[in-house]
């Protein structure tokens, strides 16, 4: 049964540009599925879609076969801590630490602060950072901010992680090491969905790509293997 | 470093759900809030400041009329000042049976002091008073007799209550030579109507300085929520829940509020403690016994509380209009 769901989605906004044009797509548990397309195509769109930041202008979105535009204000909350976004401008909190910042998944959920500390330790040095806690996020360089980013999308180690240009700012010595971030997470079980224009990154990674144009769903590789075999 | 997310089978939205520890979350994130309010108000202090000071002043007059209305009226139910009545002698009384009078009113109990006034004393004083008015001093002339009595103003000891001096008024007036008693109340009773007004005036002023305070405290938590509108959008993508997003605005409102009525007490504990020696100095021109109540600790509670749900009416009224979300 797939996972994630888009029927026949479509979102067009006030300004009548079309952000997604009639999309629909299937994503299995535990795989992981890259997104890429122009600037403008739409892939911030899907991505926020399914987080429930965006509504449908026409068409369903399900994730493990709950509608999410249907989620009342008592779910939605419990829904999202599930699920770990990457925001493309990576929205850290400038008064907080970026040990605070990657802590704030946990704060909501109130677990012990040891094991707060435990589990931030564990994202940060994922991301490269362990020895950056204490500074705030103006003192990284951006790179190291979209790295806080992901370290605050994974700490809570969700069922579906987001990411939206997790590796736009960043080398290639260590884009590779978010994506290999992201198939540890993937093989614990994880679904994740990455954002992506960075061709040459995601077209050896052997995962499903989803190719986006003016809102359009163009192409799908899960496609051409099938016309493949 | 991650363990296994277990994938879990069931179907339908039931799944996205708190899983238990209810109380323990609802707690802790109490816990989580009031450090965060702290490190929030500590980190803007002047303006922190600034707000308790403008709520504080809001409440300080409300608060020191409660003490004033309520001293003033503990004040004239147990009445113990000096009473004083004033015996008006008949025009025709003889000298002797005013003299008589005198005579046995400072050989009553209970009487301090007694002060006879003869006419030609009541009517010298009348024109003084009347600033030696000439229509006055011809009418009196063209009359050729005196129109004003002998009189004694008797002051009684401190403690006579209002009933022992109606008691010595009925036993004076079918006296020999008694024209009447007059009880000399009246710096009493204007007292009271006083403060019937003051209360009045005071219960008008005070509705518009509380709502001033609520409206100081919704002014400071709209800008607490303005500048945090950033944080509240990621709260909202990582699954804070709308009550935890408004937690913090009403702790800002709770923190604003008994601050503020902490300043109030501080406030009227000076001012009381500066109007003290005047007020007694005042007393004892009118040979009262005043000291002032109601700073108790219940007061105290009183004025905290009411900070505290002004503040908090504040944090609501900014929360109802500007909801965080995502
Ligand atoms: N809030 C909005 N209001 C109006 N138009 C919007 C809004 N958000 C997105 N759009 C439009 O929808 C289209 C898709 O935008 P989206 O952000 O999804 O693109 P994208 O693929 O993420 O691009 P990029 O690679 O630059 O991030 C664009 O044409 C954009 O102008
Ligand atoms: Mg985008």
């Amino acid at each position: 049964m797939s996972f994630l769901q888009l029927q026949h989605v479509s979102r067009r906004f006030d300004n009548g540009s079309q952000g997604l044009a009639n999309v629909s797509v299937s994503i299995e548990q535990g795989s992981m599925v890259f997104l890429t397309g122009h600037s403008g195509a739409g892939k911030s769109t899907l991505l926020k879609m399914l987080i429930g930041a965006e509504q449908p202008t026409s068409g369903r979105v399900l994730v493990d076969g709950s509608d999410v535009s249907r989620l009342g204000s008592k779910q939605m909350p419990w829904f999202r801590r599930q699920v770990g976004v990457v925001l493309q401008d990576h929205n850290l909190l400038e008064d907080r630490s970026v040990f605070d910042n990657v802590a704030l998944p946990l704060r909501i959920t109130h677990l012990r602060a040891k094991d707060i500390e435990r589990r931030v330790r564990g994202a940060l040095s994922t991301v490269d950072l362990s020895n950056k806690g204490h500074l705030f996020p103006r003192h990284l360089s951006t790179g190291e901010q979209q790295r806080v980013g992901i370290a605050r999308a994974v700490v809570n180690r969700p069922r579906i992680i987001l990411a939206d240009e997790p590796t736009g700012n960043l080398d290639p010595y260590l884009s590779r090491q978010v994506i290999a971030l992201f198939h540890q997470f993937r093989d614990l079980g994880s679904t994740v969905l990455v954002a992506s224009h960075d061709i040459d990154l995601i077209k050896d990674q052997g995962c499903r790509i989803l190719h986006l144009s003016q809102g359009e769903l163009v192409q799908d590789t899960a496609n051409l293997e099938q016309a493949a075999d | 470093m991650a363990k296994r997310t277990k994938p879990r089978g069931d179907n339908g939205s039931e799944r996205w759900r708190p899983r238990g520890g209810y109380l323990r979350g609802w707690l802790a994130d109490h816990v989580r809030v009031a450090s965060d309010t702290t490190l929030f108000i500590s980190q803007r202090m002047l303006s922190s400041l600034l707000v308790w000071l403008m709520v504080g002043v809001a409440l300080t007059l409300p608060g020191l009329l409660w003490i004033a209305h309520s001293n003033l009226q503990t004040f004239s139910q147990q009445w113990q000042g000096n009473a004083g009545l004033t015996v008006y002698m008949k025009l025709n009384a003889s000298d002797a049976a005013v003299a008589d009078m005198g005579e046995r009113l400072r050989q009553r109990a209970n009487i301090t002091r007694v002060e006879a006034t003869t006419p030609e004393q009541a009517l010298q004083q009348m024109l003084a008073q009347s600033g030696d008015s000439e229509f006055l001093r011809q009418a009196v002339v063209a009359v050729e007799t005196n129109p004003l009595p002998a009189s004694f103003a008797v002051v009684l000891d401190t403690g006579t209550s209002f009933l022992a001096l109606e008691a010595l008024r009925r036993q004076l007036l079918p006296e020999s030579g008694v024209d009447d008693v007059v009880i000399e109340t009246t710096w009493l009773e204007r007292l009271r109507d006083l403060s019937d007004f003051a209360s009045r005036v005071g219960a008008g002023l005070s509705i518009m300085l509380l709502l001033a305070a609520v409206m100081v405290a919704f002014a400071s938590v709209r800008i607490a929520i303005e500048s945090r509108l950033g944080e509240l959008r990621v709260l909202a993508l990582i699954g804070a829940t709308p009550a935890q997003m408004r937690r913090p605005f009403l702790y800002f409102g709770s923190a604003y509020g008994i601050g503020g009525g902490f300043v109030a007490i501080v406030l009227i504990a000076v001012f009381l403690n500066q109007i003290e020696a005047p007020l007694l100095s005042l007393a004892v021109s009118y040979q009262v016994g005043v000291q002032i109540a109601g700073f108790t600790s219940p007061f105290l509670l009183v004025m905290l509380l009411l900070g505290w749900l002004l503040g908090v009416l504040g944090a609501l009224l900014a929360l109802s209009q500007r909801t965080p979300s995502a």
